[in-house]
């Protein structure tokens, strides 16, 4: 055991407690005193928190499923019109927050919204508002869940099709499978682990949802925890909540560490090969299936942009009022740092997990990936009172302020993305550490390389792409996050999602389709250049 | 050359330092006209202003957190309940100078905290479906009767307006009467609570509901196209209405502002708060949010004064806007106990 304890192990542990301060926060009693608050309600609330999350997260997974998965096998195994189109424009949704999608959705079709403008435009003046159906609460979020976050679905699903060994397809056929036979029987349970590894993040993101839940007036349980402690410093309820949030997060974990599992069996060669013949398909089937994937494409990510792009348009002075320099440095210098922090601990973690092979450290590097399942603005407030608890419980009398550097600067706003989306880099770097064999270490300690040599010569060669992607999803994530920037940070800073944040909180979305449009089209770009990327590479 | 590039980069990640001429404000308050008059203010002080803004209860809680160490020096939010709760919570110290005292109405401040803008909520109808025997001096007390049964619509319980309102009428009414009422009133609903404000007024536009209750900045948003021609056209076929006119006057509430308890640039906070108060930045707030002026003798926005939204309406001044607070929590539990969603 005392062998074990080196710089690895302690970094690693390091990074697994930071990255686990939220969750000790949210459980620990740093709380302030709960108020005398509605003992009445609680039962009814509870209930109802409990409720909406299960309705919203059933909703949610079997939507993105439905989509990611059609979608994926369509492109996989099928030739049809644009297929080569679609392959990467599916992953274009990415690039939609789904706060902005809940905006776009509720602007669509609310009373005298956009859906009437269009339909007055057409067949002149009339009340259509009745008959312009309304996605609002519950329903309204899983719309805009589902379409921002169906792309880890499909993304996921789609490279374990395009992996899938040519064997398993002519097994079928050998076997005289019908072709939907072959999809059901052997096809699908063979990607079941990659559609649950696609499944287990939507579900986090869904559970850390704050933005369009809120948007749409639905209590869950982290709209719950969010109300019960920063609102009503409730301390009894917001445990309680969390506790069940946790049972949640814990659930997923466990499953989606049997899908990785399960994945290292079903594929252990990287030097797996494209599907060589995809099936053509004529007439109506080749029609449906560009019908089928236009409309995805359409309602994830043609939708929101149109909406934006026509407000933009209406009212054009708002995109000029941009501190485009401002704007865009801000976030240059936010995701550059973040990035640096994260690859580094990345790294670190798991190149000391491959040397000291703990099990103890890997599972606290999965405990790491809560900080995915928590929402933003939780984190963050939990992130602010654990400093404070620091401050002025341990740190009082030797005259140090601690808090003036770790809350509400950029230092600060950056340890918290860490906490937030450690487990993104840390995941990313990990599928890249999978696919060098522990045998290739040993020979290189055979040739005498030092383990510095081993990592330098050896693993980061292997770990560019990795590293790369990871860039880039990090990019993506970080211009769009919203409720950790507008807590963390310092004054006078700004960034596009704060300032969409501000328009529609007064109420015009209209002027907030400005940055929320340079938002999206920023993060095309990055998803564009690495699309291929993406959808080659990552396992 | 290496030790100016460290202490560069100190600055840059932890740009926390104060400097003596400046101010620091938390707002959730997000208006460009805002800003404008901040800039304005420096140009006039030399005082720097510093913002943060963002969701109210969010940055409550932050500087609750960040306790006596707190850059922040000033407050400014919507909803008097809002600033009243967090008064109770020992965070802002005594900031009414004799000047504020004397622009700002007693009804409309408390000693911590003052208001720097009023609206109202009121009723917005469709003459078409709501008889003129039905308007004529409407109470908010009258919406729980039967005859009103699905036809009102409102947003939904967690709203602070509406537990502002719902707190008036306890201060008013009592609690008993109060429960009734609501229980009543919740039965009158034309629809689940949904939306903002605007979300109501368009749905009583469209025909969903007859009668809603709404902010009157929202309508007048509507009103003057900066939402588009159609919502312009839409918020024309709904009338304002303001109801208890024969007694205590229609619901008032506030943005308002308090001074931090531990600010280090008290005296700058207050300066501003007596700029805000300035017949300038007094029009220049009702022209930008449509808000009323909480200074007396200052016109309201032309928008809001050629329609029946005009200032010549009775306000309830009765109701002191810091009673909001008190009777906030149990508003709340009043109101998710009669199923307000």
């Amino acid at each position: 055991m005392i062998k074990k304890i080196n710089i690895w192990y302690l970094s690693s542990l390091i990074i697994s407690v930071v990255v686990a301060i939220p969750i000790l926060v949210i459980f620990s009693s740093f709380f302030e005193n709960t108020s005398e608050y509605r003992i009445i309600l609680r039962e009814t609330f509870l209930v109802d928190y409990i409720f909406n999350s299960l309705i919203l997260l059933i909703g949610v997974m079997s939507l993105t499923s439905v989509i990611g998965i059609v979608c994926s096998y369509l492109i996989s195994f099928y030739d049809f019109i644009g297929v080569n189109f679609f392959k990467w424009a599916l992953i274009l949704s990415f690039a939609i927050p789904a706060y902005i999608y809940s905006y776009s959705l509720s602007a669509f079709f609310e009373n005298y919204g956009t859906a009437y403008s269009i339909l007055k435009g057409i067949f002149g003046e009339a009340n259509y508002n009745l008959y312009i159906p309304k996605p609002d609460g519950i329903l309204g979020a899983i719309i805009a869940l589902s379409f921002s976050i169906f792309g880890y679905v499909y993304v996921l699903t789609g490279l374990s099709f395009r992996y899938q060994s040519q064997n398993l397809i002519d097994l079928g056929k050998n076997l005289g499978f019908s072709k939907k036979k072959t999809f059901f029987k052997i096809i699908l349970p063979a990607a079941r682990p990659s559609i649950v590894a696609g499944l287990s993040l939507v579900a986090m993101e869904t559970l850390s949802d704050f933005g369009s839940v809120s948007f749409f007036g639905v209590s869950t349980l982290t709209t719950g925890i969010y109300n019960a402690w920063i609102t009503f410093d409730d301390l009894t309820l917001a445990n309680r909540l969390s506790f069940y949030l946790l049972i949640f997060i814990f659930g997923l974990l466990i499953l989606e560490n049997i899908s990785r599992k399960k994945a290292q069996y079903h594929s252990p060669t990287k030097d797996s090969f494209e599907i060589k013949n995809k099936i053509k398909l004529f007439g109506y089937k080749s029609a449906f299936a560009f019908i089928f994937c236009f409309f995805i494409f359409f309602i994830s990510f043609m939708f929101p942009l149109l909406q934006m792009g026509y407000w933009t348009y209406l009212f054009p002075k708002y995109l000029f009022e941009l501190n485009l320099i401002n704007l865009i440095s801000n976030t240059l210098i936010l995701v550059f740092f973040s990035c640096c922090l994260l690859i580094t601990f990345g790294i670190l973690s798991n190149y000391g997990n491959r040397i000291t092979k703990s099990k103890f450290l890997q599972s606290l590097t999965t405990f790491s990936i809560s900080g995915y399942a928590i929402p933003g603005v939780i984190l963050a407030i939990a992130y602010i009172s654990f400093i404070s608890f620091l401050d002025e419980n341990l740190l009082q009398s030797k005259n140090y302020n601690i808090k003036s550097l770790f809350i509400g600067t950029i230092f600060g706003l950056i340890i918290v993305y860490f906490i937030r989306f450690y487990s993104l880099a840390n995941n990313g770097i990990k599928s890249g550490y999978l696919k060098i064999n522990y045998s290739i270490d040993e020979s290189a300690y055979l040739l005498g390389y030092s383990k510095i040599k081993t990592f330098n010569k050896i693993h980061l060669p292997y770990l560019k792409n990795s590293i790369f992607l990871v860039i880039i999803l990090l990019l993506i994530e970080i211009v769009k996050e919203l409720p950790i920037t507008l807590i963390m940070r310092p004054f006078n800073f700004d960034t596009f999602a704060t300032i969409a944040y501000a328009y529609a909180s007064q109420d015009l979305l209209e002027a907030a389709a400005a940055p929320a449009i340079i938002l999206i089209l920023i993060s095309s770009v990055f998803i564009l250049i690495t699309s291929r990327f993406i959808l080659k590479d990552q396992t | 050359m290496k030790k100016i590039l460290i202490i560069s980069c100190f600055l840059f990640f932890f740009p926390n330092f104060t400097f003596a001429n400046e101010l620091n404000i938390f707002t959730s308050r997000h208006y460009d006209s805002d800003i404008q008059l901040y800039e304005k203010f420096t140009s006039i002080t030399g005082i720097k202003i510093n913002i943060i803004s963002g969701e109210d209860a969010a940055l409550e809680k932050r500087m609750i957190e960040e306790g006596k160490d707190t850059k922040a020096d000033l407050y400014i939010t919507a909803d008097a309940g809002r600033l009243g709760l967090f008064d109770k919570k020992g965070m802002f110290q005594n900031s009414i100078s004799p000047i504020i005292k004397a622009k700002v109405p007693e009804n409309f401040r408390s000693d911590n905290w003052t208001g720097i803008a009023k609206r109202a909520r009121i009723i917005f109808y469709a003459k078409d479906r709501v008889s003129s025997d039905e308007i004529k001096n409407l109470r908010y007390e009258d919406l729980s009767k039967p005859n009103w049964k699905n036809r009102i619509t409102i947003r939904q319980s967690n709203s602070i307006y509406n537990q502002s309102l719902v707190a008036s009428l306890i201060s008013n009414n009592g609690i008993a009467k109060t429960e009734e009422w609501v229980n009543g009133f919740v039965k009158n609903f034309a629809r689940d609570p949904q939306d903002n404000d605007r979300g109501q007024i368009l749905a009583v536009a469209s025909g969903e509901a007859d009668l809603a209750i709404a902010n009157t900045y929202y309508y007048a948003l509507m009103l003057s196209g900066q939402k588009g021609k159609d919502q312009q056209e839409a918020a024309k076929k709904v009338t304002p209405f303001f109801p208890n006119q024969n007694d205590r006057g229609a619901h008032m509430n506030i943005s308002g502002a308090g001074v931090l308890k531990t600010s280090k640039n008290h005296e700058n906070a207050i300066k501003l708060l007596e700029f805000l108060l300035t017949k300038e930045s007094q029009e220049h707030i009702v022209n930008n949010t449509f808000e009323y002026p909480i200074v007396e003798n200052i016109e309201p926005n032309k928008l809001i004064k050629n329609t029946s939204l005009g200032n010549n309406f009775i306000q309830d001044l009765k109701t002191p806007v810091k009673e909001y607070s008190i009777f906030q929590e149990e508003a709340l539990k009043l109101m998710l106990k009669a199923g307000w969603k």
